[in-house]
């Protein structure tokens, strides 16, 4: 069927929003980013902003910074998520209904995470405490700087935390749909555990794996809420650098804001693409958002 | 034995956060090196007693702002998440790839430049750009949730009513809304999670007009006055806790007096 007036119509509700807010927001920052439209007159040529960030190690430097700190802890989250959610799913059901608990992280906001990531690593948490206690450390000075080592470690802890759950939400949602005659046939045909684990369940549940990856990844790599509270100073995140150039610099610097912005954006929809072509080759068009 | 150690693993991630939060906010003393602390007060409790008024409006403002985002994304999203289920079009796999973008792409890309707008538009700093931007953001939730609850009812329900002569508008509220409750329950509290955690997005658009709960919470995280900061994170689960709890059981008790369970 061709697109009809009446379809029309039905998505205007959706489709109105889309284009004027997202499209139109996205639209006003590349504008942005090349000096119209811009708050002050922009006297300077369109690209200036975008030749200026190409020749600031700066920006490189905050740039391949976020990306470790997506792809650590998209990594982190996927692979320890899958692998609880698999150990929950088979647990017996009144111990299943138990470990809901899980979903704590996933209620809590962002801001909230980091603060607990806070209260546990900082050099005088809850950890450190513990390690006193043990006998590990003397003093104070002696517990590793965990929160502002220079990279990034603490907000990776709070984005895995926060993305524990989620990852396992995704793997729950398969496998509850899972034959488990598929294991037991394997269990008596002789499999060992792990064999079972990484031939037979993981392959099945990569769906779920891809797309974790994926929401969780873009999602560290851009977000300003976890940052803000743990971040340091250099390298920073970009969204911390996008921040400090929009509301502590003059406005003349409105564009570099900008541009950052526009390569975020660029970047995102090429990982999209590219990681969603990828993963379809591998496995012959498994759908994967 | 096994299932021992998962459990395990399971509460000293997810649990034992809580239970510090819990001595943190009764604790404002504790201090390295003590693992358990040394006395309690209630002085977190009494600061936020003396606090209630500015901490109480800025959880209605929170509450608001989120169930209106909520509410919003419903109405976005419910005819086009049946056209979605039931029609085949050409292009329909790109147009959903595309809708669902918002959610993937960082927020600030298009929050930013909106901000222009809203200026412009004196939409900024108040109340319905905050819900505008963050149903922006958050609708996909609501919309891959509606599609499958669209899907999962099928259309018999729909061309019933139709044949014994129901309107197009009250199928939709008598018929076919009720049917996806379920849909819009799914969505809608990761929806209002969504909007009711979210910080940067409400400070930027909302100035510091439209208060918030984050924005409330974000100063105290680093101060000295830990106790606080851990009630109010404390307040963050429980609320939406009681919240879903409160739905649900609604939801049950409408259901069964109608006689659908």
């Amino acid at each position: 069927m061709s697109w009809t007036s009446k379809h029309c119509l039905r998505l205007s509700p959706l489709m109105l929003p889309y284009l004027v807010l997202f499209c139109g927001g996205v639209f006003l920052t590349v504008c942005q980013s090349l000096g119209v439209l811009t708050p002050l007159p922009y006297e300077g040529g369109a690209l200036d902003a975008y030749i200026k960030l190409m020749g600031d190690s700066a920006f490189f430097a905050s740039f391949f910074f976020s990306l470790g700190v997506a792809a650590a802890s998209a990594f982190f989250s996927v692979a320890v998520g899958t692998f609880l959610a698999y150990r929950v799913w088979q647990l017996p059901r009144q111990l299943a209904t138990a470990a809901l608990i899980y979903k704590i992280p996933l209620i809590l906001p962002h801001i909230s995470v980091a603060f607990v990531i806070l209260v546990f690593w900082s050099s005088s948490g809850i950890v450190a405490s513990m390690a006193h206690s043990l006998g590990l450390i003397q003093t104070l000075h002696q517990f590793p700087n965990v929160l502002y080592s220079g990279w990034g470690i603490g907000m990776v802890l709070a984005y895995t935390l926060k993305g524990i759950p989620f990852a396992m939400l995704l793997v729950m949602a398969l496998l509850v749909r899972f034959d488990i005659r598929q294991i037991q046939t394997a269990a008596m045909l002789g499999a060992s555990g792990l064999r079972i684990f990484f031939t037979i369940v993981l392959p099945r549940l990569a769906p779920a794996m891809h797309t974790g990856f994926i929401i969780l990844f873009l999602y560290s790599f851009g977000a300003f809420d976890i940052p803000y509270i743990l971040s340091e100073s250099r390298p920073g995140m970009l969204s911390i650098h996008v921040y400090n150039l929009y509301f502590k610099h003059d406005l003349a610097r409105r564009p570099e804001a900008m541009a950052i912005l526009v390569i975020m954006f660029c970047f995102a929809l090429v990982f999209i693409i590219v990681y969603s072509k990828i993963v379809n080759r591998l496995e012959n068009g498994v759908r994967k958002l | 034995m096994k299932h021992a150690l998962i459990f395990l693993v399971l509460l000293l991630l997810f649990i034992l956060p809580v239970v510090v939060l819990v001595l943190v906010s009764l604790a404002p003393e504790w201090r390295f090196p003590d693992v358990w602390p040394e006395n309690f007060s209630f002085r977190g409790l009494i600061y936020l007693a003396r606090h209630q008024k500015q901490i109480l409006s800025s959880l209605s403002s929170s509450l608001l702002f989120s169930l209106l985002t909520v509410l919003t994304t419903l109405i976005m999203c419910l005819f086009p998440a049946a056209v979605f289920a039931r029609s085949r079009f050409s292009g329909k796999a790109l147009l959903e790839g595309l809708l669902l973008t918002p959610a993937l792409v960082p927020p600030m890309t298009f929050a930013m430049g909106l901000h222009f707008l809203f200026i412009k538009l004196s939409l900024a700093d108040t109340l319905v750009g905050v819900v505008l931007i963050l149903a922006m953001f958050s609708y996909p939730y609501m919309f891959r949730s509606l599609v499958a609850g669209f899907q999962a009812m099928g259309e018999g329900y729909g061309i019933c009513a139709k044949n014994l002569g129901a309107s197009t508008l009250s199928i939709l509220l008598q018929v076919e809304l009720p049917l996806l409750m379920p849909a819009v329950i799914a969505g809608g509290s990761v929806v209002f999670l969504v909007a009711f955690s979210e910080y940067f997005l409400v400070f930027l658009i909302g100035g510091g007009s439209v208060a918030s709960f984050t924005g409330t919470l974000i100063p105290l995280l680093n101060s000295s006055n830990r106790s606080l900061a851990a009630i109010l994170t404390l307040i963050f689960l429980f609320l939406p806790i009681v919240l879903f709890l409160i739905i649900d059981m609604t939801l049950v008790r409408v259901y069964r007096k109608k006689g659908m369970v």
